[in-house]
């Protein structure tokens, strides 16, 4: 029975990123090299911020909300941004559109970011006979964490891309992405500062990656016309 | 793991391969033990069989759903465990429930505080003593009733009990826990249990000698005083004793220490031999005492004036009693009881005296100077207890705990006996001399009656399970040795009517669980959540046409050639 509840979680967990794939053309378009390459990066992104986590932030005794580490947490976040950036324009991918490429990579940064953080846990945890709403709480964040990275691969590709944007437009992309890349600390600060729930933590975050995919939608589109 | 010294990169990156299995493995294996919502000791009841037949519970291991008293109706409860706490226990639901041996999955009571010695202190509790005699209701008929499941006793703490609420309150509604509703699920993951190979009991003997004069060739005359220190109850790893028989033994150790004080002084030495017992295997009819006795030799034997036996003197008042099996007209009943009472008249003790007369058919020994008389020694026991017990009661069971019992009671009976004793022996019987005195330096120690009372307060001490060198056995010995001149230890194996089955304390883990429906709800939800996600995404993506092609066979194609 346990490992039911193991699978039901992990379905909820990956499934999704198996599900994207293979709707969208990207399937078609056999795009799967650049989601593996923007998968390695990622754990490239992934180690460098661990390393500069580990040398600048120091351990604090108590669990609350330190304005300064949270603050040099969000700069080091920043990094992820870098890692995006390099993913997009530098890798050399195969003659895909610019509106599948952002998908891939997007695809690609999501799934190394469940697996990464939320496959150990998952493995040693919801195969006991104990039973927590946690790990259903963290699959549903998996979700709204792919549609953030997709929305954030869509801004990235806007503006690093794209070289004739609307002028009016690039503010607001700016600003949406500058949101999207922020969202870790924005949710660490909910759950620390303000002692926010597990469960309350994560409607918020479902309810803004829609949002927020939503508006780079909107913004994708508008730049799509042709000016 | 053994790492080959060898050298090359590939042997390295093969071994630390391994080594990343091994982990991988370890990991898998060890993920099942540590994640319970509460995990408490818990102590079984004990197992048993006496003359073939058997007793107690007879399983260890325990997997199922919890339940609560106020189970609805007609729920079947083979597959359930029942925690009962001891407040609201019912014994003639318990008594019912075992003679009419209704199937159940197991039995789980929890004790109050009071009973235990870490938390006991010094709480007072409304209803001690009705808790006190329900508990020992209790006790008596589980050791004597056959149980096909196990039964476990644990103490009341936060965890357990916020788990019982929620169980109550989930059958309030009106679901008791199985494999589809959810609930709770007792796991207790011990062997089965064995029986103890032949378990040893062990006596120990401390020898004070005499003043010996130049030219008396006469065996010094003796006086034995023993204790029993083993115990039995329920629950065999709880089973302390404080007052049956600790009271007694504490009361032994002090005696001991007070006249070696006394005798190391060659001046003030007596003309009588001390001899002091540690025996075991009371409860079983003092069979231990028995083997002892019978390990004399003649001449031994014949030189004790009298014994007297100490059994539970540690939560009287103001009475205690002398039981005798020979007849009190006989003259040196007389001559001890006159020695007791008149030092009792000076204490402010009351003491009363009781014979019973000895069946030598009957195998039951209530009292252990039954085994003395049985070989023609004086002797009597001196105890709180007015009435003989049925075999295997009054031996020390679960609520004889620290908290029942009081050291003053025993500095007055240590007093008692030692001034009875001394009197004897310095032939000042009738004179009102005060050799104990307090304040002086031979005075009944309490501070060592209290350490030695807390020590034997937290050791069960059931004698199966008491080990050859158990470090409390080597203890007894070794504080005995330090009063006496000379100490030995006889091993003997409890052989004959009784055998005993190990497996006595386990870790008892909860775990909440959710129901397979639930389970398979989810897996529902969750089929129909990517089923819909993948649906919206072709036909965002692709359109509405590819969704309906996906289903729809291809066409066959015709060709037609133009």
């Amino acid at each position: 029975m346990t490992m039911f509840h193991f699978f039901n979680c992990a379905i909820l967990t990956f499934g999704p990123h198996a599900v994207y794939y293979s709707a969208t053309p990207l399937s078609e378009y056999d795009t799967l090299g650049t989601s593996v390459k923007a998968a390695l990066v990622y754990l490239g992104t992934a180690l460098v911020k661990l390393v500069c986590l580990a040398t600048f932030l120091k351990v604090s005794e108590n669990d609350g909300f330190d304005p300064y580490q949270e603050l040099l947490k969000a700069v080091i976040g920043f990094i992820d941004v870098a890692g995006l950036y390099f993913a997009l324009t530098q890798l050399t991918h195969r003659n895909i559109s610019q509106n599948h490429k952002f998908q891939a990579v997007g695809l690609g940064w999501a799934f190394a970011d469940s697996v990464l953080h939320r496959l150990a846990p998952l493995w040693v945890g919801a195969r006991g006979l104990e039973f927590t709403w946690d790990f259903i709480l963290q699959g549903l964040e998996a979700n709204a964490n792919l549609v953030l990275s997709i929305s954030l691969a869509a801004l990235g590709s806007l503006m690093w891309l794209r070289k004739n944007k609307p002028k009016t437009l690039i503010p607001i992309i700016y600003t949406c992405a500058g949101i999207v890349a922020t969202m870790p600390s924005i949710t660490s600060y909910l759950r620390r500062g303000l002692g926010w729930h597990f469960p309350k933590v994560v409607v918020f975050e479902l309810f803004t990656s829609l949002s927020m995919a939503f508006i780079s939608w909107q913004l994708f589109s508008a730049c799509q016309r042709p000016s | 793991m053994v790492l080959s010294k060898n050298s090359g990169g590939h042997r390295g990156m093969q071994e630390s391969m391994y080594s990343v299995i091994a982990l991988v493995f370890i990991l898998v294996a060890c993920v099942e033990l540590c994640d319970a919502a509460a995990a408490i000791d818990v102590y079984r009841l004990i197992q048993y069989d006496m003359s073939g037949s058997a007793y107690g519970s007879r399983f260890a291991v325990l997997n199922h759903h919890a339940a609560a008293l106020h189970f609805p109706p007609g729920a079947d409860l083979s597959r359930a465990v029942l925690i009962i706490p001891l407040r609201e226990l019912n014994i003639t639901f318990v008594r019912e429930y075992i003679n009419q041996k209704k199937p159940l999955g197991g039995l789980l009571f929890l004790l109050p505080d009071i009973f235990s010695f870490e938390n006991g202190g010094n709480k007072q509790v409304h209803e001690k003593e009705k808790l006190k005699n329900l508990l020992a209701e209790l006790e008596q008929l589980l050791i004597h009733a056959n149980i096909p499941y196990p039964v476990y006793f644990a103490f009341e703490n936060d965890e357990i009990d916020t788990v019982l609420a929620d169980i109550k309150k989930n059958d309030a509604i009106g679901q008791p826990a199985t494999a589809t509703t959810g609930g709770y699920k007792l796991v207790i993951p011990t062997p089965e249990p064995k029986k103890v190979a032949s378990p040893t009991i062990t006596n120990i003997q401390g020898w004070l000698s005499g003043l010996k004069v130049d030219g008396d060739t006469n065996q010094l005359p003796t006086i034995a005083i023993v204790a029993s220190y083993d115990t039995f109850g329920a629950a065999p790893a709880l089973s302390v004793g404080s007052d049956s028989n600790g009271s007694g033994v504490v009361a032994l150790l002090e005696i001991a220490r007070l006249f070696s004080l006394l005798y190391s002084n060659p001046k003030t030495r007596g003309r009588y031999n001390l001899l002091f017992g540690l025996t075991s295997g009371g409860p079983y009819n003092y069979n231990g005492t028995q083997k002892w006795l019978r390990s004399f030799d003649q001449r031994l034997r014949e030189s004790i004036d009298y014994a007297i036996c100490l059994n539970s003197i540690g939560s009287w008042d103001n009475e205690l009693w002398i039981h005798v099996s020979k007849p009190p007209e006989n003259a040196y009943i007389k001559q001890i009881f006159e020695g007791f009472s008149n030092v009792a008249e000076e204490l402010h003790i009351k003491v009363g005296l009781k014979h019973k007369k000895i069946n030598i058919s009957n195998p039951r020994v209530a009292w252990e100077h039954e085994q003395f008389s049985r070989l023609r020694v004086t002797a009597a026991t001196l105890s709180e207890i007015s009435t003989a017990p049925e075999l295997l009661q009054g031996t020390g069971g679960l609520f004889d705990s620290r908290q029942f019992v009081n050291e003053t009671a025993i500095t007055r009976g240590v007093k008692l006996v030692a001034e009875s004793l001394a009197r004897h022996i310095y032939g000042h019987q009738g004179k009102n001399v005060q050799i104990f005195a307090d304040g002086g330096s031979l005075a009944v120690n309490p501070a060592y009656i209290q350490s030695w009372l807390d020590l034997l307060s937290q050791t069960p001490r059931v004698a199966p399970f008491l080990s050859k060198n158990d470090p409390f056995v080597m203890a007894l010995q070794k504080e005995l040795a330090d009063h006496t001149d000379e100490v030995n230890m006889q091993h003997e194996v409890l052989e004959g009517v009784f055998t005993f089955y190990d497996s006595t304390s386990a870790r008892l883990n909860i775990y909440q669980v959710a129901s397979v429906t639930f389970d398979l709800l989810l897996l529902l939800v969750l089929g129909s959540y990517l089923i819909v996600l993948f649906s919206f995404l072709v036909i965002t993506t692709r359109g509405l046409d590819d969704l309906i092609s996906l289903f729809r066979r291809p066409p066959s194609r015709k060709v037609k050639t133009a």
